[in-house]
């Protein structure tokens, strides 16, 4: 029997995965997905967004979103809307394909409610363990799994045990400068934004190589540190780990003693098949974890697994915010901008903290505020990604016609040739609620027979006024910058890649699913370590914070196992 | 003094909005074939009121509809590539073959054909084929306003935008030269025969149930 069985083996198990190995446990993973190695990984837009090869498609796993309108929530199956929340489904999950922008979050976002009280509408939670407990662990991430970056120090800069990133910063496009000095004239501190993504060899892994393709595609140099790249290979190399690709968990059975004896699962031939272990880790990125307990009921859990409590899959968090953009043309800039802008380079690595906390007298939140100051976020400046499909795509419409012809062709020269779009993007929390969870859909099966996950995407009225202030601050920068056409875009529309929550830790049975070490209340040996675990999602996207999570249960199961 | 507070203007989200192709497991190595042949072909201009050769996808007035309106939606206007630089047929018909593409994805973009042809009887009482370029010209403006043909046109758009902008190895982009028109610089590495996106659902091929 193994030690331990992980299913999933994206960012929230790839800590769980290297760290057990290393410690001389038999580890097993089942990852519903295939094994692409990273020379099958290349920048065509055909097999990557076109034909979407690393995602499972829509009519062999769909999921229901239950979205609201001004009629009510309305349900869709994503075979009808081609919407969904499913992400890299593959050897290292959606790790592979990341943009990683790596921010930790800070102190106060441990302990949300204590700080800043309650809010209607909404189940603000502090986390069971304090930003202290978990600093250990993102110091790990950076040295381990690899993050590029430079701190500086200004008034939100959360405490480190280490002066710096391991790795020096990326090299970005001189516009990052344009970003900076606009900053400065206005009085906005833009900083260097770290980057999951090694700027120099290390072990087997080359540095980032700079093909400005990097979200949504999977990386040929191994300098984004996905789990795949940056954990499974060393963990390989124990001897102690193996990887099943195309297996699929449909169901954890218990031994009626809340103790959980076996993961049943769907070989690749479509057949079922079990594998024994002492102890379970849940990782399927949040909707999927949520939706694999819920699928594992017995007489012993009715409801779904670790849910006689009725937690499972409550309090569902996305990343709050939105983003925007504004447009530099070159005939209106001197002849070394148009030089710098023409650069092909796509990074920028900057973003703004000053609002991480707002505390602004004119801001109604803040009018309301006991302190005066409300949880604001991030704003991170980025470039439009190369590819051109999304580009020629935004160009297809003008005020709502199509256009084609001579006018398209036009279009299309002066978006590609005459102009750059620089972007923001705007993180706040998404305040949990009671109408943001994720259940079984009733009626809807993926291709093995079984029920999917139905997501109700509630969002509270607070994130779209915090996300429209932090959008304002951005475009304040891009108006300083000297940028036209500036637009944004805040709402409640849930990103389908920054996903967590449904499995709550806390310290209360009755509110949380998992205790403060991410094991189970109600079950002995069953761990979550994807995103699920966050009681709010800080104001950052989730992924640092997802693996230094992982790396801070797998000590802890280090001991316990 | 307060800050300043922007109004919201909705723009799509990069990657939220593309619309997105569903996929299916059938092989379609054939479908690579396909495309190379239409680009050896020599055609008809799209004034000509000659028949283009049927394939195994399109009959001869099917292909001749499908050449003059890619015409009509990148023509040869002195900017850049044609639809017919581009090999914008042969593209599309690759993707008739594609077996990642739906079947009825594929024969709404069939009935479209039809329905211009039958159109162009309803209107000027002769085939599509027998028509002026300006009558061509003016039908095609007409789809564009009601609700099918509109929808319809904007997948004719989007796949001339992927024979422009997508790797020449499927067929379109002519020696890159819908790149080189819009000084695109491609990502690398670029598929190859053993990553391209055939191969590389061969290769890490889920299985049929
Ligand atoms: C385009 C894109 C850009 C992104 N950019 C950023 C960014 O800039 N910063 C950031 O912090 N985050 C970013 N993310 C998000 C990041 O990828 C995720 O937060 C992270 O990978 C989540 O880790 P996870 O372990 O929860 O899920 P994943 O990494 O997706 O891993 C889950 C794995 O579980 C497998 N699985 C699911 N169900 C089953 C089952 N039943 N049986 C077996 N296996 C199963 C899946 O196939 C998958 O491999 C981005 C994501 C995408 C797609």
């Amino acid at each position: 029997m193994k030690d331990v069985c992980v299913i999933g083996s994206g960012a929230g198990a790839g800590p769980i995965i290297y760290e057990l190995s290393k410690a001389g446990f038999k580890v097993i993973v089942l990852e519903k997905g295939p094994w692409i190695k990273t020379e099958a990984f290349t920048k065509d837009e055909m097999t990557v967004t076109r034909r979407s090869a690393y995602k499972p498609n829509a009519i062999d796993e769909p999921q229901v979103t239950d979205k609201p309108s001004s009629s009510g929530f309305k349900a869709t199956s994503s075979v009808d809307s081609k919407r969904d929340f499913q992400n890299g489904s593959c050897v290292g999950g959606s790790s592979n394909f990341m943009s990683a922008y790596f921010h930790r979050l800070k102190p106060k976002d441990f302990r949300l409610l204590s700080e800043y009280g309650p809010i209607n509408g909404a189940n603000v939670a502090d986390w069971p363990i304090s930003y202290d407990d978990m600093e250990p662990y993102y110091t790990k991430v950076e040295e381990v799994v690899g993050v590029s970056g430079k701190v500086v120090d200004h008034k939100h800069l959360e405490p480190r045990s280490t002066p710096d990133f391991p790795h020096p910063p990326l090299i970005t496009n001189e516009i990052a400068d344009w970003f900076i000095e606009a900053g400065k004239n206005i009085g906005y501190n833009v900083i260097p934004a770290a980057r999951g993504i090694i700027s120099e060899p290390r072990e087997n892994r080359k540095a980032c190589y700079h093909s400005n393709y990097c979200g949504s595609f999977g990386c040929s140099s191994d300098g984004k540190s996905s789990s795949r790249a940056a954990l499974i290979p060393d963990a390989m190399d124990t001897g102690n780990l193996e990887i099943i690709p195309n297996s699929k968990a449909f169901k954890l059975e218990t031994d009626g003693n809340g103790k959980i004896i076996k993961a049943h699962y769907y070989n690749e031939s479509g057949v079922v098949k079990t594998i024994e272990a002492k102890t379970f880790v849940v990782a399927c990125q949040a909707i999927e974890s949520s939706r694999l307990l819920l699928m594992s009921k017995n007489e012993e859990f009715p409801n779904g697994l670790a849910n006689n409590g009725g937690q499972v899959g409550k309090n569902m968090v996305f990343a709050g915010g939105g983003g925007g953009s504004g447009y530099f043309r070159y005939d209106e800039l001197s002849p070394e901008k148009v030089e710098q802008a023409k650069n092909k380079n796509t990074f920028v690595n900057q973003c703004i903290k000053d609002f991480y906390e707002i505390e602004d007298e004119s801001f109604d939140l803040c009018k309301e505020s006991p302190n005066g100051k409300v949880k604001g976020g991030t704003i991170d400046f980025l470039i439009e990604h190369s590819a051109p499909m999304p580009k020629g795509i935004r160009n297809k419409f003008s005020d709502g016609s199509l256009i084609y012809g001579s006018e398209l062709k036009e279009t299309l020269k002066d978006y590609f040739t005459a102009q750059r779009r620089v972007r923001f993007e705007i993180f706040c929390d998404w305040h949990p609620n009671d109408d943001c969870f994720v259940t079984l859909d009733d009626e809807v099966v993926d291709k093995w027979g079984d029920p999917v996950a139905r997501v109700r995407t509630g969002f509270h009225q607070r994130d779209i006024q915090i996300g429209n202030y932090l959008a304002d601050r951005a475009i304040e920068v891009l108006q300083e910058m000297g940028a036209g056409s500036i637009t944004k875009s805040i709402n409640g529309n849930p990103p389908s890649n920054l996903i967590a929550g449904g499995c709550r830790f806390g310290n209360d049975p009755k509110t949380s699913v998992l205790d403060k070490n991410c094991k189970a209340h109600e079950v002995d040996n069953l761990y979550v370590t994807d995103g699920s675990f966050m009681p709010m999602g800080g104001s950052a996207p989730h992924t640092f914070t997802i693996y230094a999570n992982s790396f801070r249960v797998a000590e802890h199961l280090k001991k316990a196992l | 003094m307060g800050k300043k507070n922007f109004p919201e203007v909705k723009i799509p989200d990069t990657f939220a909005d593309i619309d997105k192709w569903s996929t299916n497991r059938r092989s379609f190595l054939r479908a690579a074939i396909v495309a190379g042949a239409a680009s050896q072909l020599t055609w008809f201009t799209s004034c000509s009121a000659k028949l283009e050769e049927a394939n195994e996808y399109l009959t001869a007035e099917q292909s001749t509809v499908l050449k003059s309106i890619l015409m009509i939606i990148f023509p040869n206007d002195g900017n850049g590539p044609s639809a017919d630089d581009l090999n914008t047929f042969g593209f599309v018909l690759w993707t008739l073959a594609d077996g990642l593409k739906k079947q009825e994805e594929k024969d709404y973009i069939i009935e479209g054909l039809d329905w211009a042809n039958e159109k162009a009887q309803e209107i000027y009482f002769e085939k599509y084929s027998s028509l002026e370029d300006e009558q061509k010209e003016a039908l095609v403006k007409q789809f564009t306003e009601l609700s099918w043909g509109k929808n319809w046109m904007s997948v004719m758009v989007t796949l001339t935008l992927e024979s422009l902008l997508l790797d020449p190895i499927y067929g379109g982009n002519t020696d890159e030269k819908g790149w080189q028109w819009l000084e695109h610089v491609p990502g690398l590495p670029r598929p190859t025969e053993e990553t391209r996106v055939e191969a590389f659902f061969e290769n890490n091929k889920p299985f049929d149930l």
